[in-house]
């Protein structure tokens, strides 16, 4: 008797864990008729927020693969001085207050910060902003995939004759890649929600600097059906990364580095 | 487990009576623009300073205010029409002016020299009172061709100022009060009164607020001589124009 009503209690709680995370994503697609949410899609607004936001984010991604990378390999593989420090450095942005990272680059990168540049209000700003928030994720996957990978491999790969740069293109990067394209999903999803940081940094401009994430905040107080359409068209495509990622880790497991970002759906 | 579920339960119920105790302050959306005067007018009343395009918004979606002030009239007007607020009334009027960083980078000493290229002028949004005052004022100087240089539109005038007293952006339009709270940071340029646009504020109660008698006192307040002194302090101009 006692255990059924502990069990009960145990699904209810579930119940209503799951319809909490459920309903507001579901009431964003019940909120407008279909077609008029394909509809309003077609607006300038939506287009230009789309295309400024796949723009950003996808140079920020290649920004952060080619510097992210050499410097998750470092983590992983060397053991020196102030290897922790980097570490939680690397770390911190993600745990960090959006707001404080737009103050924190308009310190650095501002007309009147440390480095004295024009870059606020310029589409570099986004991709800054972008690459700052979400590149740790990559970064911190990163670090576990190279990890992973089997040191007596790599040992081989260079007794056997290959360079340094060879074991790591043919040896290592194949063995990580999993963990990479996991790491690179998920800090691509972050990327694309930016908004703290780059509405403070970069300002919002249609065409320019305004993301899907700000023309959803300035369409909100003007028209709440447009900023409901973009809405679901962030839920679908975060949806969609979900799904990629959640494929990828299925392929093929680069030994124990994936398993801990996601819990398996099968 | 029952034992935290119980205390787990009790904790959220607690937390949001908290939240939601009604006591005898009233709820305040108001525009940006007012957050220093405001508060001196009603030190104890809750405050909540946004665009005044958010404010309707939220207040349009069920927010729990129990005053709206608006920096126009057409937005409370709009929210009176479909029944979200009483009819409002005009308290304070304003000014535009056109705002520099104090180290003046882009050399600008009148609203005509932001007809040159490379300008970064910062102005709010559209849907922000502020933004379509802005667009009035260019309008009424024939200067709509200076939109080209715009960097940024931002969600309210609090937004655009800070931009420029930072020094990010070269110029920006606000109201005169604003420029007021950081005289050290920005110079003020004026707009010439022939350009400037009819600003006043409206401010209503929300109809589904549940402290009607503490709006309505609020409300009163801000039109008391007392209330009106202290927003010509602040720089807000007599809500009829003498």
């Amino acid at each position: 008797m006692k255990r059924a009503v502990s069990g009960l209690l145990v699904a209810a709680a579930a119940a209503i864990a799951l319809g909490f995370l459920i309903l507001p994503m579901l009431a964003i697609f019940l909120r407008v008729p279909p077609g008029r949410l394909l509809h309003l899609l077609t607006t300038s607004i939506v287009t230009d927020a789309l295309v400024v936001s796949f723009k950003t984010t996808a140079i920020a991604q290649v920004l952060i693969l080619v510097f992210g990378t050499p410097l998750a390999w470092l983590i992983a593989s060397r053991r020196f001085r102030g290897r922790g420090l980097a570490i939680t450095l690397v770390e911190l942005p993600l745990v960090l207050p959006p707001a404080v990272a737009g103050l924190g680059l308009l310190a650095a990168f501002g007309r009147t910060g440390l480095l004295k540049t024009s870059i606020p209000f310029t589409q570099t700003a986004v991709v800054l902003a972008v690459a700052f928030v979400s590149s740790p994720l990559y970064i911190r996957a990163a670090v576990a995939a190279f990890e992973g990978v089997d040191p007596n491999l790599v040992a081989a790969s260079r007794t056997l004759g290959a360079g340094p740069g060879r074991t790591f293109f043919r040896v290592v990067l194949p063995l990580a890649r999993t963990g990479l394209a996991a790491g690179e999903a998920l800090a691509f999803a972050r990327g694309l929600g930016e908004f703290g940081a780059t509405i403070m940094f970069a300002g919002s401009l249609q065409g320019v600097t305004q993301t899907l994430p700000l023309a959803i905040y300035s369409a909100f107080a003007i028209d709440f059906d447009t900023a409901i359409a973009m809405g679901a068209l962030l839920v679908v495509i975060s949806a969609v990364l979900l799904v990629f990622l959640k494929l990828v880790l299925s392929w093929r497991s680069s030994g124990p580095t994936s398993s801990f970002l996601f819990a398996r759906s099968t | 487990m029952k034992l935290a579920l119980a205390v787990m339960l009790a904790l959220v119920v607690a937390a949001t009576a908290a939240a939601s105790t009604d006591t005898t302050q009233p709820t305040v959306f108001a525009a940006a623009s007012l957050t220093d005067a405001f508060p001196k007018i009603a030190p104890k009343a809750r405050f909540s300073f946004a665009g005044s395009n958010a404010l309707a918004a939220q207040i349009r979606q069920g927010a729990p205010a129990d005053v709206f002030a608006s920096a126009n009239t057409a937005l409370p007007d709009a929210l009176h029409t479909d029944g979200f607020c009483s009819k409002p009334v005009i308290f304070t009027r304003n000014t535009l002016v056109l705002i520099v960083p104090k180290s003046n980078p882009a050399d600008i000493h009148g609203v005509y020299d932001l007809r040159r290229k490379g300008i970064k002028l910062v102005i709010a949004d559209k849907g922000v009172p502020v933004g379509s005052y802005t667009l009035q004022v260019l309008k009424n100087m024939g200067l709509s061709g200076v939109l080209k240089n715009v960097v940024s539109r931002e969600t309210d005038v609090r937004e655009v100022l800070a931009k420029i007293a930072l020094g990010e952006g070269d110029a920006g339009f606000v109201y005169s009060t604003d420029a007021r709270t950081v005289p050290n940071k920005v110079h003020v340029l004026k707009i010439p009164a022939w350009a400037q646009p009819k600003v006043q504020y409206g401010i209503c109660i929300v109809s589904r607020s549940s402290n009607k008698p503490a709006a309505q006192a609020f409300i009163k307040r801000v039109l008391s001589p007392a209330g009106q002194k202290m927003m010509l302090r602040y720089g807000f101009l007599p809500r009829v124009k003498k």
